[in-house]
């Protein structure tokens, strides 16, 4: 087997824009599912009932679906109950974030319960309200004993996002299959593409668990 | 908008099929991905130096890249580099059962890890030879402790292997993208399969989480 790696050569700016692709899609869908994650995480412990069973479900159904059918769903059905029609990028970051969003409102809400409850009653005590209480005492340890689960998801999202490749979003894996086609060297192409990955999740799952190691006691009461 | 369920009901043996062959992938790499996934963690706590950094690298590597390019590479590096041919089927088997056995192995390996280390000295110091602690000791031990995080891993596979769809295995995802393509009923189409995935997965799920109540480690 000879290997020719001109077509990467020739064509790096192609493959560069569908790593810009996959960057932007997995931060901006971490971006959404960190928020809906710390809203849906905080207002399932602290909400009261209905708020908890309401989002428990979001969290099981969206759980028990493969981020596959989520993205078709969203960018092929969602639109004709809308009534509007989605970018395929859009209908990318929106179905990652909804599906990452329900593994963040998990984390963190195992998070904040692991948080011994003296220390909301101690907060209260001093005269803190809730809100005071969630955001100065009992979250920022409940992200730090988090963080190594975060930090998967993190991985998990980047990876997820070159599922987004069956809805057309020109991103990594995407960028690969066209230039894949056209050239007729799958072997370098994918491999190449399987390289760049490689250099973005190892390394960010190496520096989310330094950072935990130098962070950790923060976390430990 | 008008709605038009039928389609999901005309189709129904159509979505079942593909519902099996789901199951039947999930089963079937399950069942390769355990002693796959037990094999790599005992290389990794190999003596060999060699073996023990190279299946590092092997796990490390299926973790931190996409399931869905490791499927596609197989699918057409192989025969177009290497003059493989697989079918579908055994090229989605072979795709998945790599990726799940990587998790395997880091959960085989952190349940072994586990077991205190006096156990093995006892042991040993009973004149039991190695693979005789690991196999009556410490793998019986070590299996009970991790069997929740491997059901998460079960119910993940579950979902993952919707990916095998773009390589053309008929399960449930592309049974349903493709009656989708047929009747043009794009919304009843793709509800009705997020609703059977969520069908079957959603007590899997539910016992997982049980799983993880039950079998607590407490020491």
């Amino acid at each position: 087997m000879d290997i020719d790696i001109s077509p990467l050569i020739e064509n790096w700016q192609f493959i560069l824009t569908g790593l810009g692709f996959t960057l932007a899609l997995s931060a901006l869908s971490i971006a959404l599912g960190a928020a809906i994650g710390l809203v849906g995480g905080v207002l399932r412990t602290y909400g009261g009932k209905l708020l908890d069973s309401a989002i428990g479900l979001y969290v099981d159904v969206v759980r028990s679906i493969p981020v596959l059918a989520i993205l078709v769903w969203t960018y092929f059905a969602f639109p004709l109950v809308i009534g509007e029609s989605l970018t395929p990028f859009s209908g990318g970051v929106l179905a990652l974030g909804v599906h990452l969003g329900a593994y963040i409102t998990e984390t963190i809400r195992a998070g904040l319960t692991s948080i011994r409850p003296g220390q909301m009653r101690a907060a209260l005590a001093l005269g803190m309200s809730r809100f005071e209480a969630i955001r100065t005492i009992i979250l920022p340890q409940a992200l730090i004993r988090m963080l190594p689960p975060l930090g998967s998801l993190i991985v998990i999202a980047v990876k997820d996002s070159a599922i987004a490749s069956v809805i057309a979003v020109p991103e990594l894996l995407r960028q690969s299959q066209v230039l894949a086609g056209k050239t007729f060297r799958p072997f370098e192409i994918y491999t190449a593409a399987m390289l760049i990955y490689f250099l973005i999740c190892y390394p960010t799952a190496r520096t989310i668990d330094r950072v935990y190691r130098r962070l950790g006691v923060l976390g430990a009461s | 908008m008008t709605l038009d369920w039928s389609v999901v009901w005309d189709n129904r043996w159509r979505l079942i099929a593909g519902a099996e062959m789901t199951v039947i992938l999930t089963a079937t790499t399950m069942a390769l991905a355990l002693p796959g996934g037990l094999l790599l963690a005992l290389l990794r706590l190999s003596h060999v130096r060699l073996v023990r950094s190279s299946t590092t690298g092997f796990v490390e590597f299926f973790r931190a890249t996409p399931l869905i390019l490791q499927i596609y590479w197989i699918f057409y590096v192989l025969p177009a580099a290497f003059d493989i041919r697989l079918s579908e089927f055994v090229t989605a088997l072979l795709g998945l059962s790599l990726n799940v056995s990587s998790f395997n192995s880091e959960t085989f390996r952190a349940g072994i890890l586990s077991i205190r280390p006096g156990q093995w000295n006892a042991a040993l110091a009973l004149g039991m030879t190695k693979p005789q602690v690991l196999r009556k000791i410490i793998l019986p031990q070590a299996t009970l402790r991790v069997l929740p995080a491997l059901a998460s891993t079960w119910v993940s596979l579950f979902k993952d292997t919707s990916l095998v769809s773009i390589i053309a295995v008929a399960d449930l995802s592309y049974v349903s993208l493709k009656i989708r393509s047929e009747t043009y009923r794009v919304l009843e189409v793709l509800t009705a399969m997020g609703a059977l995935y969520c069908l079957m997965g959603y007590p899997q799920a539910k016992l997982v989480d049980w799983m993880h109540r039950r079998f607590k480690v407490v020491e």
